[in-house]
């Protein structure tokens, strides 16, 4: 595909069907290897919600899963000269979102995970007593995800959140399909375990 | 409870997979009128309800990462041809011709490598002059801590090639590590030459 002309950055930028977007993928990756920042940044607008998805379950709060993503994109930046195109980009960025969650430094926090839906503000308005035990369950759902053991975490977020394939937990973490449907099957019944003495 | 089977003998983990991953019954007529079935089924929809409307929730990047990520990328573009180690003092620049150099001397260390040079001759019988022209063999990639090296070299006849393509591969990194404090992404190591073992 020929980057060369004006304005392709722009086009790229509105790419949606799957196909089209893999293959502007490989020129905006040709060119920000190259150095050039607007492509990658084009990359980043493409991937940052998913990346971020993820990194909120794996962490089970908001500024960890923003400090994450931050810095895997710009490790990413750092290692794209060593990008094969092997994996789609998506797929090498979840990688590396996802070592970059099992690094964290989990700094004391004195507060709970935030979810990021209606569902924050209940708290602080008068509810009713559902209002408010559906808050506790959210809240309580979060906690246990971020809980989970690390390697049982990945899978279930990938699957759950994520919804990649087995074959797709694979790539991203460098296992095989059975280990990863194995794992899968661990943290369900942790977590399952987790959401029965929460009754 | 996720080891135990029901009554009806479906296995409690099936129906936990089946109400986790929303998926379809694999015996729909049997689940319609097992009461077993049905009741363990709707406690589970229940207990999962939390997760499933966490993983329907669209979830969004700050918008302040993607401004963030590109300020540091353009922090580390504005030295393209150098290493960037920082540090709480200052930062360390390290040209990339001195990284290509280190790889190259390197490389050299290994036994059965000589590195391919112009007019077919090698460095253990270059002059300085010719040494200097050297760095056409080994060029080096550098974003910020990282680098990638490609790396050209004859090697003695009688060698293993791929021996020591992987010697020369494991030194280098070692090296680039250890005396110039970056972290090699990749080495890559094209063989050119074969020439006469040194006697």
């Amino acid at each position: 595909m020929s980057v060369g002309r004006e304005g392709w950055l722009d086009r790229a930028a509105h790419v949606r069907d799957a196909e089209s977007q893999a293959s502007w993928e490989r020129a905006l990756v040709a060119q920000a290897q190259a150095g050039n920042e607007d492509a990658f940044e084009t990359l980043v607008r493409w991937h940052q919600d998913r990346a971020y998805g993820v990194a909120l379950r794996m962490t089970g709060h908001t500024e960890d899963a923003k400090d994450v993503v931050q810095d895997a994109l710009v490790y990413a930046w750092e290692s794209l000269p060593g990008f094969r195109g092997e994996s789609r980009v998506g797929t090498w960025l979840l990688r590396i979102v996802i070592n970059r969650c099992h690094n964290l430094r989990r700094a004391a926090r004195p507060t709970v995970a935030l979810p990021v839906d209606d569902a924050s503000e209940v708290a602080s308005v008068p509810g009713t007593d559902w209002q408010v035990v559906t808050k506790h369950h959210y809240d309580a759902t979060v906690r246990a995800i971020a809980a989970l053991p690390f390697d049982q975490r990945a899978v279930l977020v990938l699957r759950t959140f994520d919804g990649c394939t087995h074959a797709e937990i694979g790539r991203i973490l460098g296992i095989t399909e059975g280990t990863a449907k194995v794992r899968l099957h661990r943290a369900r019944q942790t977590l399952d375990e987790q959401l029965r003495e929460w009754r | 409870m996720s080891d135990s089977s029901l009554p009806c003998g479906v296995a409690y983990d099936d129906l936990l997979t089946q109400v986790a991953d929303g998926a379809a019954p694999p015996d729909s007529a049997h689940q319609r009128t097992c009461p077993y079935c049905r009741a363990l089924l709707a406690e589970l929809e229940t207990l999962w309800r939390p997760v499933q409307r966490l993983a329907a929730e669209d979830v969004r990047a700050p918008s302040t990462l993607l401004s963030a990520v590109m300020a540091r990328v353009s922090e580390l573009s504005r030295h393209p041809w150098h290493a960037v180690i920082t540090t709480e003092l200052g930062e360390t620049r390290i040209a990339a011709r001195v990284i290509a150099a280190v790889a190259r001397l390197a490389a050299v260390e290994v036994p059965s490598v000589t590195l391919a040079l112009g007019g077919g001759r090698t460095s253990r019988d270059s002059s300085a002059a010719e040494v200097g022209r050297a760095q056409a063999a080994s060029t080096v990639g550098v974003a910020g801590s990282h680098v990638v090296v490609d790396v050209a070299i004859a090697v003695e006849m009688g060698a293993s090639i791929h021996t020591v393509a992987d010697q020369v591969r494991d030194h280098l990194t070692r090296r680039v590590a250890d005396q110039v404090g970056l972290t090699p992404a990749e080495v890559n190591v094209d063989i050119v030459d074969v020439s006469p073992a040194a006697t």
